[in-house]
């Protein structure tokens, strides 16, 4: 029949998303708010993706300044742009 | 013949008896168990050079010598057409010949002499057991002869291994009445008139190891017990146990064969345990039986009650309410501290569900040990309080920052792996304030699914084209995806709900 709300604990997910981190910082910022348990999936979705958008943005720059290595400046542009972009 | 029976009433007898009568009435394939038997024959004698000889030999001579067929019948050790428990039992006694492995070189010479009285063997014995010194006499009559007939050599081999060790020579050349003595398997009756010499040899194939690594085990028990009598206290969450576990995680993985079921410790223990060490479960049970109940060391017992204590908690409450509880409680102290990061550091390893589950420890820790370890607390209660906090959310902040560095697929100074961790803060920062944001506009205090989704929205995430689930199938794992993307089930149901 349908499956469990929960991830059985015995399966080893790949790429397993911090879901007792993510509970945990959001308590700590909103005590007063609650997050659903699939809220929480969500969450993580949306912290990759974020993640994505930086990591593609900081190479674009440094390979735009020519540089094999991701530098600092390069990653504080990317930021810049993304978290605006991420504003919501 | 019925004398040599009774005077070995062994197993063996009995069943050689049961084959031999059985043999007589279906002498089947002797040509192609023959030419097995050989090669078995050959294995068991460790004389290769005859192989050759013998498997040609073998071909030729293979016709109606119900003794060589009823050798290759017993033989066929690595011939498998056929598993009758006839041919087992066979197997059996072969592979039990008790001298055939000790003298290796005796074999040669009689071997060629053996073969001489083959022939007259042959139509000898089906199902009669030749008095033992009958049996024995041929084969020194061979190997007196030494003739280069080398085609029974294999077969031969063996008898003659048996008498030589048996008996002796010169019990051999008692009786050299026996020409026509029975067929092989007359020969490893032979075998039988002494089954008490070589214990070593006998049944190699069939030898049970005994359980060896004993020894480990009751040590890696101990060891385990020592740690895990707190899981064995509270017969509850898998989640619980490996959190109070955490010091002994290592040697748990060490020990067990799987090291990331160790989430459920307590049933996972007795799970594993079980496995690998069957014998050693009654000592655990005992000694944590004891561990439990004596008073044992101090320790132990506060360990036992804090890991109680803590478990009771996290079972009462949120992890994250538990962690409110060591943010208010704040009474870490300084050993627990040190204990607790590394246990916090194996609970990462292992769950990271469990990183909220050290600092309650640190919480009930010092509730439990509060005498000795009072005069410790007041001099840093605020500092050390902090750092389980902040060592958590970096790690958190830890795991995004290594899957930029895997999306980036360059490589990154580390201050730019720490620009990315200020990033994330602040980003985790602007999520929580827009969820807060969007939940309120709902009317409700708690964060749902659709917040979230009005969220990507908003970024841009979410589109026309793009929708949520496309997102999730494409970056989320499949457990996640089950969890989240509405799918229908038999019986009208849909899971999730909606």
């Amino acid at each position: 029949m349908a499956l469990s709300t929960t991830v059985s604990q015995r399966k080893q997910i790949k790429r397993k998303a911090p879901r007792g981190f993510l509970k945990r910082v959001f308590k700590q910022r909103k005590p007063h708010l609650r997050l659903e348990s699939r809220g929480d999936l969500l969450v993580h979705l949306n912290c990759l993706l974020f993640v994505h958008r930086l990591a593609e943005e900081s190479r674009a720059n440094a390979c735009e300044d020519k540089c094999g290595v991701i530098n600092k400046d390069h990653v504080l542009a990317a930021a810049k742009v993304i978290l605006k972009k991420s504003r919501g | 013949m019925a004398d040599n029976w009774d005077s070995e009433p062994t197993i063996r007898t009995v069943l050689q008896r049961v084959l031999d009568n059985a043999d007589s009435r279906t002498p089947r394939r002797p040509r192609s168990s023959g030419a097995g038997a050989q090669r078995t024959l050959l294995t068991t004698s460790s004389s290769r050079r005859l192989s050759s000889r013998t498997k040609t030999s073998a071909k030729q001579r293979s016709h109606g010598v119900r003794s060589i067929g009823r050798l290759a019948h017993i033989q066929v050790i690595g011939n498998l057409k056929e598993q009758t428990p006839r041919t087992l039992v066979e197997n059996i006694l072969i592979t039990a010949p008790k001298s055939s492995i000790l003298t290796p070189e005796a074999m040669v010479k009689p071997v060629p002499a053996l073969q001489v009285v083959q022939p007259s063997r042959r139509e000898s014995s089906q199902g009669s057991l030749e008095l033992q010194l009958p049996e024995l006499e041929p084969p020194t009559t061979l190997a007196a002869g030494l003739p280069a007939s080398d085609r029974k050599k294999q077969r031969l081999r063996l008898s003659v291994f048996q008498q030589e060790v048996d008996q002796g020579l010169p019990h051999l050349q008692e009786h050299p009445e026996n020409a026509d003595a029975p067929s092989l398997t007359s020969s490893f009756n032979l075998t039988f008139a002494t089954p008490l010499k070589p214990q070593s040899v006998r049944r190699p194939g069939l030898a049970r190891r005994p359980p060896r690594p004993r020894a480990i085990d009751v040590g890696a028990l101990l060891q385990d017990l020592q740690d895990n009598s707190l899981a064995l206290a509270p017969p509850g969450d898998s989640l619980k146990t490996p959190i109070a576990n955490l010091p002994s995680d290592t040697v748990l993985e060490d020990t067990q064969p799987f090291s990331q079921p160790l989430v459920g410790c307590s049933p996972s223990v007795h799970r594993s345990l079980p496995n690998p060490f069957p014998t050693g479960t009654e000592d655990a049970e005992r000694t944590t039986g004891d561990r439990t109940q004596s008073s044992g060391p101090g320790l132990q017992n506060h360990k036992v009650m804090e890991a109680e204590e803590s478990q009771e908690t996290m079972e009462t409450e949120e992890p994250e309410g538990s962690s409110e509880d060591e943010n208010t409680s704040d009474r870490p102290a300084s050993p627990q501290l040190a204990s607790s990061t590394p246990r916090f550091l194996q609970a990462k390893r292992l769950h990271s569900i469990l990183e909220p589950a050290p600092p309650p420890d640190v919480a009930v820790l010092p509730s439990e040990t509060r005498e000795p370890v009072s005069a410790r607390l007041t001099p840093r209660p605020r500092t050390a309080g902090s750092r389980p906090r902040q060592d958590s959310y970096k790690a958190g902040l830890n795991h995004y920052a290594k899957l930029f560095s895997f999306y980036a697929k360059m490589p990154m100074e580390r201050k730019a792996f720490e620009m990315v961790e200020k990033c994330l803060d602040k980003y985790f920062q602007h999520l929580c304030n827009d969820l807060e944001v969007f939940a309120a506009h709902a009317g409700r205090k708690t964060v749902r699914p659709e917040d979230l989704e009005l969220l990507m929205r908003r970024q841009g995430l979410i589109t026309d084209q793009v929708s949520l689930y496309v997102l999730v199938e494409r970056h989320l794992p499949l457990e996640y995806r089950q969890l989240l993307i509405p799918c229908a089930f038999s019986g009208n149901s849909v899971f999730p709900v909606q």
